[in-house]
């Protein structure tokens, strides 16, 4: 009946929903028998201790819907009872009903009986919420009241983090690793933010702890191979699995070239979008997105784990830019078709508003078009929405004084994305993979960043060590992101 | 067979519905079982020319029990109607009559008349061009074409018809000069069109028709004391004319004399419709009621506004449309533009899209501009304004975006309508498609003489026209979109104080026409979401109050240079045919923006429907 630390999903591995390429071979991943009790609720009364216990399994195994009847339920039965208003405001947190969930919560809490345990819940509640404060408070209180208990650290960990109270998270990451020193939680907090603050070698070891979050899909299936560390072999195919998002991708793909050095026989597992920027990074490299079409290999290693091996710091980087370039036949196309959608004698600026919304800090990353107001109001500029995804729709909503093409509705893979980036002026967008491609092609570009940004565009800078052509706006407050577009446009 | 079968036809027109309007073909005699009934229409004919209009009657009625298809009878049946202002029934045997005798060159002439005085101008034309099958050689048919014509907005058609009609005539009859006159002034041609006026009083000074349509060509020309001459001409021969009246109202409002049109108009009891221009026949209500007609009214409401008097004017313009309803019958036709809407929306999608190819662009002639929005949102000043520059011709209201919608079946040889018959371009034979659909618009445009020499580009401002985004951008990939945006309360105002009939009849009343502003709205905002355009947004209120920056903007996104002219577009001696040509004659003032405020509280019904659209596009009601 105690339930586990409320956490967002974390980062992705390299499996999209939109496209899983690996439908067949996934039947290996262990999953959880259905619940025998399906659909309807059952008739048969129960005792309310057991009805509990099965609205906690039920929530446990993601039946939203019928926890949410079952404990419906339980709250005419018991009104009040704590444990039923704090199961139930997870569970309608969990269908998306947030306000419901902390009023639900914040009741149990005023009735009390394992009030650490709805601290700790309602702070991610709270988190979830924007409501940072709120989530500081809560999780303080939490941790003041069970001062044992290294998950209420973590959640604490993670709040200070989204204020960008980085040495606080460092403290209660590194209290809670004391408590329990095999905690994944606590760790992948702690790499982000060593990494944020630039403390790249311990950042990266610590960021190895990513793959044993709950919640994430395993790397690759099963394998007797080792994980590659580092060392030289040309006898065997080096395996590198493409992980995580897909600007993660195209950022770890410089490493391709120097893992290469060392194993010349390089395959490399990843989403389809990404095989022809992949191609361009090291055309010898075997590329395949299906793991029945996987070939024998010796070692394997995640992309994102080669900045570590590397010894990557922020003054001592690994390869060169650009690496990634257009095709010459596609941009002369895009950029015909520009010519004639846009004003020749404008400024051409390409804009992404919002990332990829399944992403677990999209909220925070993601703006809205209206946002980019500022800009719209440049005289001489022509707009270019790269925009793709269920927000492109923003883009007819649009009826500001610059033209604005949506180009994004055109857009089929990566490649247009480049070619149409090798026409433009500049780029100027949130975190999301296209900055990533601009940077990677040396398209200048400007990229909007969340007030606690991702690591890896560490902290107060306006450049990146990645990418020499992207100049970075960060936000002064949470969701705010009027002055960081004031700031972008005065710089156009 | 039913009681209602024996009952007679709702037309009126004394037949039994069996025999008139729902008649069948089975019920049809074959005419050589009826040959003796000839006899009887023979004297029908003779009674009707003594006079003897009862004997008539009775004759033909019987004929056509039997023999429901008699020409004769139908004919002789159909002037009487007429004559006893009984126009349903009137219209319905006529309607039979050319069915049966398609041949018949003076019922084609006569329905065609009908249609046009009802201003059912698309039928009209079918019915012009088959009496020029007829007759080719008739000067009426030509007549017939160059009034429809000039009426349809495609005057260039109508000035080569009317000439026509003046070759094979070899005479210059006063009323055709008088007619082509009215047709070279709806081209701007002022000073043609006054020599025609000349020509034509010289030999027929009186002809109530001529004089009014001078005043009107005075009074457009901004010679107000000649217009006023020409009415006080019109006055003395016919006193107390609605339509002078009518004229000499708006003359006195553009005169910045609105207390003395209020007063004139409100002398005038009885009156008529408009009339337009009255050489059209059937033009003038038959039997106008008591007070002012539709027309008379929203004018009288523009002065009340001009007053600031808007409670009054609100209910002249609420009146005018009731009336207007009342005479035309027509009323938003709902379902037919939420289908039409809904298909478009479910067409035009980016997956499709990607499939569809595009027409090629053509240089070797001047391209479309097309200037969208709802009628009176202010596209007649962005034409105005673009047409001033010397690279830009002023198209007006191009009917053909339209007329591709229509023949796009059969041009593509698709069992289906637009837009799905675009299905066709995936096939074999159909590949360059939509390069015959744009060639048809430019050999049309260019038929028209839209582009004067030099011109790259000319304007298509046919408001609603943004209903067809998605095909506009398939056929004229490279043509500007210049969508005009205008507070939707505004345009409600407008949409109510003047009458048009385009969106499907939405105008006939206020909640109609939000509804499909909101429709059109969204279906706009669903193309860009869809497509990549080159579609600017221009604020109505920016061309007032920053008039240079926002022309300027404009001009940069055509791609052609700026050019200080089009800043004193009012200068532009060009004459916008449309509702807007006083209002583009003169200097761009404040008082256009935020009329809706003067009718907050009557506004309140359609506040609901519009309220996410003036969100949406940065208004607040206030």
């Amino acid at each position: 009946m105690v339930r586990g630390p409320m956490r967002a999903d974390r980062k992705w591995l390299w499996v999209r929903s939109r496209d899983d390429p690996f439908p067949r071979d996934r039947r290996w991943v262990p999953r959880a028998a259905r619940p025998p009790l399906s659909g309807a609720p059952p008739d048969v009364s129960l005792p309310f201790a057991d009805l509990m216990a099965l609205a906690g399994r039920l929530e446990s195994e993601k039946d939203f819907a019928f926890a949410d009847r079952l404990l419906d339920r339980a709250l005419i039965a018991a009104p009040e009872q704590p444990d039923a208003l704090h199961l139930s405001g997870i569970v309608a947190f969990r269908l998306g009903r947030r306000e419901e969930a902390l009023a639900k919560i914040e009741r149990a809490i005023a009735r009390g009986i394992d009030i650490r345990l709805y601290l700790r819940n309602i702070s991610e509640v709270y988190r979830a919420l924007g409501r940072f404060d709120d989530a500081l408070n809560a999780a303080l209180r939490a941790s003041a009241l069970a001062p044992d208990d290294p998950v209420c650290l973590h959640n604490l960990a993670v709040i200070q983090y989204h204020r960008l109270e980085l040495d606080d998270c460092i403290t209660s990451a590194t209290k809670a690793l004391t408590l329990n020193a095999f905690l994944p939680g606590p760790h992948f907090q702690l790499a982000e933010a060593l990494l944020l603050r630039g403390e790249w070698e311990r950042g990266w070891e610590e960021y190895q702890w990513r793959f044993d979050l709950p919640g994430n899909a395993p790397l690759m299936p099963p394998t007797t191979q080792p994980r590659w560390d580092g060392t030289p072999f040309d006898d065997g195919t080096l395996l590198l699995v493409a992980d995580q998002g897909f600007g993660d991708v195209i950022q770890f793909s410089r490493y391709i070239p120097w893992a290469a050095e060392r194993c010349p026989n390089i395959a490399v597992a990843t989403a389809s979008d990404m095989i022809p920027l992949l191609r361009q990074v090291y055309p010898a490299a075997q590329l395949f997105s299906e793991w029945r079409a996987a070939p024998a290999f010796k070692a394997f290693r995640a992309l994102s784990g080669l900045p570590a091996l590397h010894g990557t710091r922020p003054d001592h980087m690994v390869g060169s830019v650009p690496y990634l370039r257009a095709d010459p036949v596609r941009a002369a196309a895009w950029k015909e078709r520009l010519n004639r959608l846009t004003p020749t004698a404008s400024r051409r600026i390409g804009i992404v508003w919002a990332g990829r919304p399944t992403h677990n800090n999209d909220r925070w990353r993601s703006a809205r078009l209206a946002d980019f107001a500022p800009l719209a109001a440049l005289p001489g500029v022509a707009l270019v929405s790269l925009q793709k995804g269920p927000t492109a729709a923003q883009a007819g909503q649009y009826f500001g004084a610059a033209p604005l093409v949506n180009i994004g509705a055109e857009i089929v893979d990566y490649e247009d994305t480049m070619a149409i980036l090798a026409s433009l002026d500049l780029l100027v967008t949130v975190d999301t993979s296209v900055g990533h491609v601009a940077g990677a092609m040396g398209v200048p570009a400007f990229i909007l960043l969340a007030r606690a940004p991702d690591w890896r565009w560490l902290l107060e800078r306006t450049d990146t060590p990645w990418y020499p052509s992207v100049r970075l706006f960060r936000q002064s407050k949470t969701g705010q992101w009027s002055d960081v577009m004031a700031a972008a446009a005065a710089a156009v | 067979m039913s009681a209602s079968n024996s009952g007679l036809c709702p037309c009126g027109s004394g037949l039994r519905a069996a025999r008139c309007c729902a008649l069948q073909a089975g019920a049809i005699p074959p005419a050589e079982a009826t040959r003796h009934l000839i006899p009887l229409v023979e004297r029908a004919i003779q009674a009707y020319q003594q006079g003897a209009k009862d004997v008539a009657e009775r004759l033909c009625l019987d004929v056509l029990e039997l023999a429901p298809d008699r020409p004769g009878a139908l004919s002789v049946l159909y002037s009487i109607r007429k004559e006893q202002g009984k126009p349903a029934a009137a219209e319905a045997l006529l309607r039979r009559l050319v069915h049966f005798e398609p041949n018949n060159f003076e019922a084609t002439n006569e329905i065609a008349l009908m249609l046009l005085g009802k201003g059912a101008l698309g039928e009209a034309e079918i019915h012009a061009r088959n009496a020029i099958r007829i007759a080719p050689q008739a000067p009426q048919a030509h007549n017939l074409m160059g009034m429809i014509m000039t009426e349809a907005q495609r005057p260039r058609l109508g000035e080569y018809h009317y000439r026509q009609v003046l070759a094979i005539a070899g005479t210059r009859d006063p009323i055709v000069l008088a007619n082509l006159a009215w047709c070279l002034k709806n081209q701007g041609r002022m000073e043609e069109a006054r020599a025609l006026y000349e020509e034509s009083t010289a030999t027929a000074p009186d002809i109530r028709e001529t004089l009014l349509g001078w005043a009107r060509l005075e009074e457009a020309d901004r010679n107000f004391a000649a217009a006023a001459e020409k009415l006080d001409k019109l006055d003395a021969l016919f006193p107390n004319d609605p339509g002078s009246v009518l004229t000499r109202a708006i003359l006195l409002g553009r005169m910045k004399r609105p207390d003395d049109a209020l007063a004139l108009l409100d002398r005038q009891a009885p009156t008529t419709e408009d009339g337009a221009h009255a050489a059209v026949p059937g033009a003038a209500m038959a039997s106008a009621p008591i007070g002012l007609g539709p027309t008379e009214l929203s004018e009288k409401g523009r002065l009340l506004d001009q007053l600031d008097r808007h409670d009054e004017a609100w209910a002249a313009f609420t009146e005018a449309k009731r009336l207007a309803r009342e005479y035309t019958g027509n009323v938003y036709m709902d379902l037919l533009a939420g289908d039409l809407v809904n298909r478009l929306r479910g067409f035009f999608v980016s997956g499709r899209l990607a499939l569809l190819p595009r027409a090629g662009v053509r240089t070797d002639v001047p391209q479309p501009i097309f200037v969208l929005g709802f009628p009176r949102s202010g596209t007649t000043l962005v034409e105005q304004t673009l047409s001033a520059h010397p690279a830009i011709s002023a198209g007006d209201e191009l009917p053909l975006i339209n007329d591709i919608t229509n023949i796009m079946p059969r041009m593509l040889n698709s069992p289906l309508q637009y837009p799905e018959a675009l299905a066709e371009l995936w096939m074999g034979d159909q590949r360059d498609g939509l390069d015959n659909l744009r060639d048809y618009y430019l050999q049309k445009a260019a038929q028209m003489e839209v582009a004067e020499a030099g011109a790259a580009w000319f304007t298509d401002k046919m408001p609603l026209n943004e209903t067809h985004l998605g095909l506009i951008a398939l056929l004229f990939p490279a043509s500007p979109l210049i969508h005009v945006i205008r507070h939707p309360l505004d345009v409600m105002i407008s949409a109510l104080s003047n009458h048009f009939t385009h969106g499907f009849h939405c105008a006939s009343a206020l909640e109609t026409a939000a509804t499909h502003y909101v429709r059109v709205m969204d279906l706009v905002m669903h193309y860009r979401a869809e497509m990549a355009l080159r579609y600017l947004p221009v604020r109505y209120d920016a061309m007032v109050t920053n008039q240079a920056d926002t022309v300027r903007s404009i001009l940069d996104f055509i791609g052609v240079p700026f050019d200080e002219r089009c800043l004193s577009f009012h200068e532009n001696r060009r004459y916008a045919r449309t509702a807007s040509y006083a209002q583009v004659t003169e200097p761009l003032y404040e008082r256009s923006l935020n009329r809706y405020r003067h009718y907050r509280q009557h506004l309140e019904p359609v506040i609901p429907i519009l309220a996410p659209m003036i969100e949406r596009l940065g208004y607040t009601v206030d």
